[in-house]
């Protein structure tokens, strides 16, 4: 057990016991929302009644049959900008405040049909992009480890949720880093499975060829768990990929022995220099890969710079062209921040947009090259620990490269898990990257790290006190 | 980097529908030059057989 929040795997081998109740699960969860989320705003909608009445019914269903998989009775949060049937999915927005979808998102879908117990819809930036604002129907999450800061974005509500234990796991999206910004900032796991592995359907874009659907928990374990839920081929999504599920925990446990680790030092140390705290993290977990019985070695990509500047150009033009309709006749009900990102779509001209794609070729290929020989890619998954709320730039998207777009830009699964805390206290993390399909490998990467290292024993302060 | 002029600046919001206040011009003109690097950064010489990756899969070679 962490503390007293149990990890999915954890709580679901008392449920299968029959040594915890979902509904004393559930209860706890709701408590410690009442507790907290004052502070933190981890959601901007509760469905505490039905996930009470979801929970007992679990609970009933356990007693006559047992469960019916890991995830049954499991507390969790759902991005709001993922479709549930008769609960408001308002995008964070004021376009959509008033929307109640008829139909669930696939994805909300199959954690239904996996018994899970939904807590409520958690904090976005406004249709995920942006950056934290203050001037939208709801306020911005705060990260539990320090309420001062930022969770980073846009699964922001998510990220402070599965921290601070108001729910087990959650779905976060992720166009440029989304559901792994937020891990990192938070000191959680979270993974952005391969493009195509989760159906998109139901959940609102931010950019089309970009949007990945992915689990956000404590550890790499539950992301398995929830992964195995979630992934599988869906008509209703065009990229969705039709190809065999394995089973994503087989191989949790097996260390990394012999597996071939490449570091792309130039991203962190050159492209853009990471804080010493963070620096610390990624030479602590080279050293533990390697003594774990890893071969490492060293990979050279293009620099940053190129895989950022192709990612935000397919970014913002398809993001341009998903809100146009809205940005014509009500620019000024977006926020100020979303409001900025929409008018840079004048800039980007169609040839442009065919430049980038046509780069996005190239990277991809690049990157297949560089992973020939490898099991599994390494680099930073945020610069530093969190920056305070008030202090994140507005057009950070020109300050600096991020870590996490030439994933989204190839479309690779990528996993961020905590890799220790910088001298403020907030968490630290790492970067992993597998080959496409191969999350069984890199989730095998992730737990071996996490069991190795001490991270997954400490929970933020605010959960404590 | 090529300078944004008044009136191409005009013409791009007009021909992409945008309604802004001179605030919002003001501010937008600050950033052209980060849009156009990233432009440029994507051009390279590749000829004109190279193709987009507008739809792709993952092959074979991808999974080795």
């Amino acid at each position: 057990m962490s503390g007293t929040i149990p990890t999915i795997a954890e709580a679901a081998r008392l449920i299968a016991a029959k040594r915890l109740s979902p509904v004393e699960l559930t209860e706890a969860c709701l408590e410690r929302v009442h507790a907290l989320d004052g502070q933190l705003h981890a959601f901007v909608h509760l469905t505490e009644e039905r996930a009470l009445a979801d929970a007992r019914a679990a609970e009933a269903a356990i007693m006559a049959n047992g469960p019916k998989g890991p995830l049954h009775g499991i507390p969790i949060g759902l991005k709001d900008i993922v479709d549930t049937k008769g609960v408001p999915t308002t995008c964070q927005s004021k376009f959509l405040q008033d929307n109640i979808p008829d139909v669930d998102a696939a994805c909300a879908e199959k954690l239904a049909t996996a018994g899970t117990v939904l807590i409520g819809k958690t904090t976005t930036h406004e249709f995920a992009d942006g950056g934290p604002s203050f001037d939208l129907p709801k306020p911005p999450a705060r990260n539990p480890w320090n309420t001062e800061h930022f969770t980073a974005g846009s699964s922001s509500g998510t990220g402070a949720g599965v921290a601070a234990g108001l729910i087990l796991g959650g779905i976060g999206t992720d166009t440029g880093g989304s559901i792994r910004g937020p891990a990192a900032l938070c000191g959680i796991a979270g993974i952005k499975p391969t493009y195509g592995l989760v159906s998109r359907a139901g959940v609102a874009p931010a950019a089309y060829s970009l949007d990945h659907i992915g689990p956000m928990a404590w550890n790499a374990e539950d992301c398995a768990l929830m992964l195995q839920a979630l992934a599988g081929h869906d008509p209703r999504d065009p990229a969705s990929a039709s190809r065999p599920i394995p089973n994503y925990t087989a191989g949790l446990g097996g260390g990394v022995r012999g597996l071939r680790i490449g570091v792309v030092h130039h991203f962190h140390e050159t492209d853009h220099k990471v804080s010493e705290g963070t620096q610390r993290g990624i030479t602590a977990a080279i050293t533990t890969f390697r003594d774990l019985g890893a071969e490492i070695s060293e990979v050279q990509l293009s620099p940053l710079q190129d895989w950022l500047a192709c990612g935000s150009l397919i970014s913002i033009t398809e993001r341009a062209a998903a809100y146009e309709e809205w940005a014509r006749t009500r620019l000024g009900d977006f926020s100020e921040r979303l409001r900025s990102r929409l008018m840079l779509g004048a800039f980007v001209t169609g040839v442009d947009y065919v430049q980038a794609v046509r780069r996005r070729r190239e990277l991809r290929a690049e990157l297949q090259g560089a992973m020939r020989g490898l099991d599994v890619v390494l680099t930073a998954t945020q610069p530093a620990e969190a920056a305070k709320i008030d202090s994140v730039p507005k057009w950070d998207l020109f300050a600096a490269p991020n870590f996490t777009m030439p994933f989204n830009v190839t479309g690779y699964p990528a996993i961020s898990v905590c890799s220790g805390f910088g001298a403020s206290g907030l968490p630290v993390a790492i970067q992993l990257v597998g080959k496409p399909f191969a999350e069984p490998t890199l989730l095998r990467v992730a737990d071996a790290f996490e069991k190795a290292t001490p991270f997954r024993d400490r929970r933020p302060p605010v959960v404590a006190a | 980097m090529p300078e944004m002029k008044d009136e191409a600046f005009e013409f791009l919001l007009a021909r992409a529908g945008l309604n802004l206040t001179d605030e919002q011009k003001a501010e937008l003109k600050t950033v052209f030059a980060g849009i156009a690097a990233m432009a440029e950064r994507v051009r390279k010489p590749r000829g004109y057989m190279a193709e987009p990756a507008l739809v792709y899969d993952f092959a074979e070679e991808d999974l080795a």
